[in-house]
């Protein structure tokens, strides 16, 4: 996939500058015995960057010695962002020194097509300089190839669409910003983008890792990252305050809902939708707890609301003599932002869900609780009950079942009721004896007749044991169970399980 | 609704708006969930119901709501899934009065949406029940359950009229559901191998 067009602007130097010094003046900015950037001037004189300082001041005598000051770069850069802003709100502020926006709105912006791609980098780079900063802008496609072509030429160049990968050819590899992989390429012979862009992909992911495929595909010109770009100042975060700190649960879960519900309006408003959500309860007694929460799309309010219950149900516990309980604050936190393209994929594969059913299940979930109304799923397990598993309707299903063998496993077909709660029975021999199973899951006698819920029958054919001996390495939740099938004089067929020497009908086959 | 269950259901099958009820026999009543193809479904207040023996029988149990516990909002829980499912299984909880009846019954037809019912419900158009069943495939120690014959019985109203008698496979021996003669003459025995 080619990157959508990206401009960037570069301020050489911004280290230097940000801290004050004319480029004018050999100066250097420095970390430790490092120099981590110089001005224009000391450059000429030969200072570079990763040198020892007292390396640097033997080559320029009068060279000025500056600490790094990240935050006062930050704080600067802030300017320059706000000035490129007036071309594009789109702005993303690479890292201070470098901020990018896409070409393609800000083109339409400026009012050319796309052909006019200079006179919007002229422009923006005007911009910038008439703030009083040095610049560059290059636009290419994506966000890599236009950070160089903002330092190739006198102040940048645009890279047609479509040659960026032969632009991008005669860079050595170095400018990958990895020195392991530079290191290795070198004595592989291999010393430029081209050269490494020239390797087979196959070959490639056959013998590097993830972040040296993604290197591989930079110097192809690949990249598939675009600028990720976000109004500034758009803080979407909502709170609320609880002023006495609310007490009751239910209380915090009612605001949790109406908070939910205008973050979901500023999504909107912004045409964005969140992965996972974030919500921050902060207690009176000043502890904070925050979790993420994933959701595949459907971000109900009541959703949100019952998550904050759940993690609610988590905290109060902790506050041991309940004195200073209480929930001062709650915040919701969207998180990984991406454009609301009107519907989320869904995660397995499967897009069943219909507006009309979505919005039927949460009149269900308005009424009974988010755990009201579920969808079943396959899971893994010997008894019928546990070859499903419920998932309250819009939450994320669970792993894919493991595809057995399950061996005691009574075959199918299955029942078509399988009772919630087992229901006790007696189960005796011709002889009116109870019918016991051993540990080697031999039948004391056949079974002659059962009794459920106070009803005799005749057995009239059955069949077993099915033994299913579960986590046995686990003593405190080890089960051994034994399972028969028994049509009964009536017709009927039962499913019956045999455990700690009492039985149970698990399900029936009615 | 499955090809096979036109012997039972007159008219074509599950018209909206249309209450069947089934006395006694869940497999039936998933049976009639089994055939709706892309259309949902929705089981109400029936926890035992096990999703797996509609799926087997031709059921997409991607396409399945359960509400296990609709506790006093019964009644309102059917009408907000009559909007949506095109067939709602349901258990009330007690004899519905009336007016409930004739609020889901319009409820499902405006909305599309058939109704089978597994308990107590005034004016039904159609009753199904099994009246007779012959398991097989078990002995006396040895074999599993394969199948059974069973006699659906349908009564109702109008075209239903005296009521049909149709031997079903309900179970087959492949879990579906399949026409069956009305005796066999071999009754179908259990395999050699024994369980366990």
């Amino acid at each position: 996939m080619i990157p959508p067009r990206a401009l960037v602007v570069w301020c050489p130097d911004w280290p230097v500058t940000a801290i004050g010094l004319d480029a004018a003046a050999p100066a250097a900015v420095v970390s430790g015995a490092l120099v981590e950037a110089c001005s224009a001037a000391a450059r000429a004189s030969g200072v570079r960057r990763g040198q020892r300082v007292r390396d640097a001041q033997r080559h320029c005598p009068e060279l000025v010695v500056r600490e790094r000051d990240t935050d006062a770069e930050g704080r600067l850069f802030e300017s320059v962002a706000a000035a490129v802003s007036g071309v594009t709100p789109w702005v993303e502020v690479v890292r201070p020194g470098v901020c990018a926006i896409p070409v393609r709105g800000a083109a339409r912006y400026h009012g050319g097509g796309a052909d006019d791609e200079e006179s919007l980098r002229v422009h923006v780079q005007d911009t910038v300089v008439e703030q009083g900063f040095d610049c560059g802008a290059g636009i290419a496609d994506g966000l890599f190839a236009a950070d160089l072509a903002a330092r190739a030429g006198e102040g940048g160049v645009v890279v047609p669409p479509g040659e960026t990968p032969a632009f991008l050819a005669p860079y050595p590899v170095s400018v990958l910003g990895r020195p392991e992989l530079t290191d290795l390429l070198g004595r592989l012979g291999i010393r430029t983008l081209g050269a490494f862009a020239a390797l087979p992909v196959r070959d490639v992911t056959a013998r590097f890792g993830v972040d040296e495929i993604r290197a591989h595909r930079l110097a192809r010109g690949l990249y598939p990252r675009p600028p990720a770009p976000r109004p500034p100042l758009a803080d979407l975060s909502v709170s609320t305050e609880f002023d006495p700190p609310a007490v009751a649960a239910e209380q915090v879960i009612f605001a949790a809902k109406s908070l939910a519900e205008r973050l979901h309006e500023a999504l909107a408003a912004e045409a964005l939708t969140c992965v996972r959500i974030g919500v921050e309860v902060t207690g009176a007694d000043g502890r904070t707890l925050t979790r993420l929460w994933r959701h595949d799309g459907a971000l109900s309010a009541l959703a949100v609301a019952e998550r904050v219950r759940w993690q609610l149900a988590s905290w109060e516990p902790q506050g041991e003599d309940g004195q200073e309980g209480g929930v001062a604050l709650l915040r919701l936190l969207p998180d990984q932002l991406v454009a609301d393209d009107g519907r989320q994929e869904a995660l397995w594969g499967e897009a069943t869900v219909s507006d009309q059913i979505a919005r039927a299940a949460a009149r269900v979930q308005a009424m009974l609780g988010h755990q009201a109304i579920t969808r079943p799923f396959p899971a893994g397990g010997r008894g019928p009950g546990e070859r499903l598993v419920q998932v309250p309707f819009g939450d994320l299903p669970p792993e894919p079942a493991a595809e057995g063998p399950w061996p005691g496993r009574v075959p199918d077909p299955p029942p078509a009721a399988v009772h919630p709660e087992p229901l006790p029975a007696t189960v005796t021999d011709a002889d009116g004896a109870p019918v016991m199973v051993d540990a080697r899951c031999a039948v004391s006698a056949p079974p002659h007749e059962v009794e459920i819920a106070g009803r005799r029958h005749v057995v009239t054919a059955w069949a077993g044991p099915w033994p299913a001996r579960e986590r046995w390495w686990d003593p405190a939740r080890a089960r051994r169970r034994a399972r028969f099938q028994v049509v009964t004089g009536d017709d009927r067929a039962h499913l019956l399980v045999f455990e700690g020497g009492h039985w149970h009908v698990e399900a029936g086959y009615t | 609704m499955l090809p096979v269950l036109h012997e039972v259901v007159p008219e074509g099958g599950l018209r909206p708006g249309s209450v069947t009820v089934v006395e006694g026999s869940p497999t039936l009543a998933l049976a009639l969930t089994a055939g709706l193809g892309e259309r949902w479904c929705a089981v109400v207040g029936l926890p035992e119901a096990h999703i797996p023996a509609a799926a087997s029988m031709g059921g997409d149990p991607m396409r399945v709501l359960l509400v296990d516990d609709p506790g006093r909002r019964w009644a309102d829980v059917v009408a907000a899934l009559t909007d949506g499912c095109a067939l709602v299984l349901t258990r009330p909880p007690d004899r519905p009065a009336p007016q409930v009846v004739r609020r889901l019954t319009a409820l499902a037809r405006r909305n599309g949406c058939a109704l089978v019912v597994t308990g107590p419900w005034e004016g039904a158009n159609l009753r199904l029940r099994v009246e007779e069943g012959h398991w097989s495939g078990l002995g006396t120690g040895t074999g599993h359950l394969r199948g059974r014959r069973a006699l659906v019985v349908s009564s109702g109203r109008g075209a239903a009229g005296p009521g049909r008698r149709v031997w079903l496979w309900l179970p087959a021996p492949d879990g579906t559901v399949a026409p069956a003669a009305e005796t066999p003459e071999t009754p179908v025995r259990a395999p050699v191998a024994v369980a366990g």
